[in-house]
């Protein structure tokens, strides 16, 4: 793990700032959210791909593949939640009382 | 957490340029990140002695392929490619070296090539052998086509370099382990090579024995040239030591009492077994040749020249049986001198005194028993005695004043009778010699010195 963020980091924050665009747009944007079953369908295949780089039963290439995915999806989901929830800050201050 | 929650689904948007970088990533670092893992799991077995270390990534896998010299080794080999920073998985391909049973060495040298092969029992023994042979054999090319085996006896390291040392002494030939036995084969460069080895191998290590040194050495020679031109006898060629050295010399200087002696002798080891006894006889023969050629090769002995009647050469060849150790082989090529020109009783008067003014007639001491040493003087004498055929010659013999006057008359007799005897032998008519002994009756010096004695002690020859 310690040898992947040390090999990747510009990647990983490169992924990490653009979380944090995502989740700073997602609390204003009128785009249409994932439904529910959908977002518990990607949760399992999310789960299934850690179970899979975990248990490291995808040999070679592929499997180094996987990890570089799973470790970059890692700061993507930290900037999403960091932007917004520092929007949802800005947008509560900025609102008219009422 | 609840917004959070509600924000999340919102998010995927972003997934697509997520996948982008990471297409993008995958591209650009998979082949960075295979070399700089495999070059880390390369250096994390650097310092374990193994051979034919075999690393390749794939992704973050290694594939660790190497032949180990113990299964401790091996096992410790694996777990520092594991332990490598940054490794996921090892594709174990290790494996011990094998065994070889026999476990067979072997240096081989082709004059200017030596070439080391068979089994090394390590990488560091196999470079540490190459440098021994480097070092004991400068200039040479040395070649090396030694694998690696496991199996190898205890102290091979040492007997191997012991051998390489060895090889130093061969101009061609072969050393060879099989397990703890040693066998050698080939030439030896130098004279004393043959013995030098088997001294050295006396020294390998415990638990080594010798099957088989056939070294051969070089023909030991010993050569002496007799020239009648410039009167000289040269030897040249080997000698054991200095002590034979010096009883070479002497037997030279008393048997070639008119010649020089050239020396050229060297002292090296390796004479056969019985030399100086095949030597100082060859010597004595070459003596009664005018001219000729003494060769001695290992136990071969060839002697060649002109003697100086018919007689002389058949007593020569009729003596070579005897006079020589068993084990040896002699050979003659004898022929005979032509006759030299008859000369008067008065030129024969003078050729006996100037030889005898030479070099005396010798006899073992208190005895009438002609010395060898004075064969070659005699056969002068006899020569001589052909080229007056028509004179009478007295050949009287002479005493010290030591002991009785009739002991001293009797050896005087039979002393110059002994002489008498020689040249009948070697075919003059018996009438034409008188022996008489005169004792100690007519010294010729005085008898108060050693010198004076050994003047008087003497066979004259007059010619009448």
């Amino acid at each position: 793990m310690a040898y992947m963020i040390a090999f990747h980091w510009g990647w990983l924050l490169a992924s990490l700032v653009l979380g944090f665009c995502m989740g700073w747009v997602a609390v204003v944007t009128h785009a249409r959210p994932v439904p529910r079953r959908w977002m518990i369908v990607l949760g399992v295949v999310a789960a299934g791909l850690v179970a899979l780089a975990v248990t490291q039963v995808v040999p070679g290439r592929f499997g180094y593949w996987l990890d570089l995915l799973l470790i970059m999806f890692v700061p993507y989901l930290v900037g999403c939640a960091i932007g917004s929830q520092l929007r949802d800050w800005v947008v509560m201050r900025t609102a008219p009382p009422g | 957490m609840r917004g959070l929650f509600r924000w999340s689904s919102k998010w995927w948007p972003g997934v697509v340029p997520l996948v982008l970088f990471w297409v993008i990533a995958a591209w650009n670092n998979t082949v960075a990140v295979e070399t700089d893992l495999a070059g880390k799991a390369a250096s994390a077995v650097k310092d374990i002695v193994l051979d034919k270390v075999k690393i390749s990534a794939d992704g973050r896998d290694i594939d660790f392929e190497a032949e180990a010299f113990s299964e401790e080794g091996r096992r410790g080999a694996l777990t520092a490619v594991e332990a490598a920073p940054g490794v996921r998985l090892v594709n174990d391909q290790t494996r011990l070296v094998p065994e070889s049973k026999p476990f067979v060495w072997s240096a081989e040298r082709e004059v200017a090539k030596i070439t080391l092969s068979g089994n090394a029992p390590l990488p560091a023994v196999k470079g540490k052998l190459m440098d021994v042979a480097r070092d004991q054999v400068k200039g040479i090319e040395i070649a090396d086509q030694m694998g690696l085996a496991r199996g190898a006896p205890v102290n091979f390291e040492d007997a191997a370099a012991l051998l390489i040392g060895q090889i130093g002494k061969l101009k061609d030939g072969k050393v060879t382990i099989s397990d703890s036995t040693v066998s050698l084969s080939g030439m030896a460069r130098d004279l004393g090579g043959r013995e030098a080895i088997a001294a050295a191998l006396k020294t390998l290590p415990q638990g080594f024995s010798v099957a088989a040194n056939d070294v051969k050495a070089p023909p030991y020679i010993f050569q002496a040239n007799k020239d009648p031109v410039a009167v000289t006898l040269t030897l040249s060629g080997y000698v054991p030591d200095e002590n034979i050295h010096a009883v070479v010399l002497g037997a030279s200087s008393r048997k070639f009492f008119s010649e020089k002696v050239v020396d050229n002798l060297k002292t090296s080891l390796g004479a056969p077994p019985g030399f100086v006894n095949a030597v100082i006889p060859a010597l004595g023969v070459l003596s009664r040749l005018s001219t000729g050629t003494l060769v001695v090769s290992d136990r071969e002995v060839k002697i060649s020249g002109d003697a100086l009647y018919e007689a002389a050469a058949q007593q020569i060849h009729a003596g070579l049986a005897k006079d020589f150790p068993k084990e040896w082989q002699v050979t003659a090529d004898i022929s005979v001198r032509p006759a030299s020109a008859p000369v008067d009783a008065s030129v024969c008067q003078q050729l006996f005194s100037e030889l005898l003014s030479k070099a005396k007639i010798r006899f073992l001491t208190g005895r009438d028993t002609l010395d060898s040493d004075s064969t070659g003087l005699l056969d002068r004498l006899v020569e001589t005695a052909l080229r007056c055929p028509n004179a009478t010659i007295e050949i009287a013999g002479h005493t010290d004043s030591d002991g009785e006057d009739t002991a001293n008359q009797t050896l005087s007799e039979r002393r110059a009778q002994a002489v008498l005897d020689y040249f009948v032998k070697a075919g003059l008519p018996a009438d034409r010699f008188t022996a008489i002994g005169y004792g100690g009756t007519k010294p010729i010096a005085s008898n108060d010195t050693d010198d004076g004695k050994a003047q008087n002690r003497r066979i004259e020859f007059l010619v009448r």
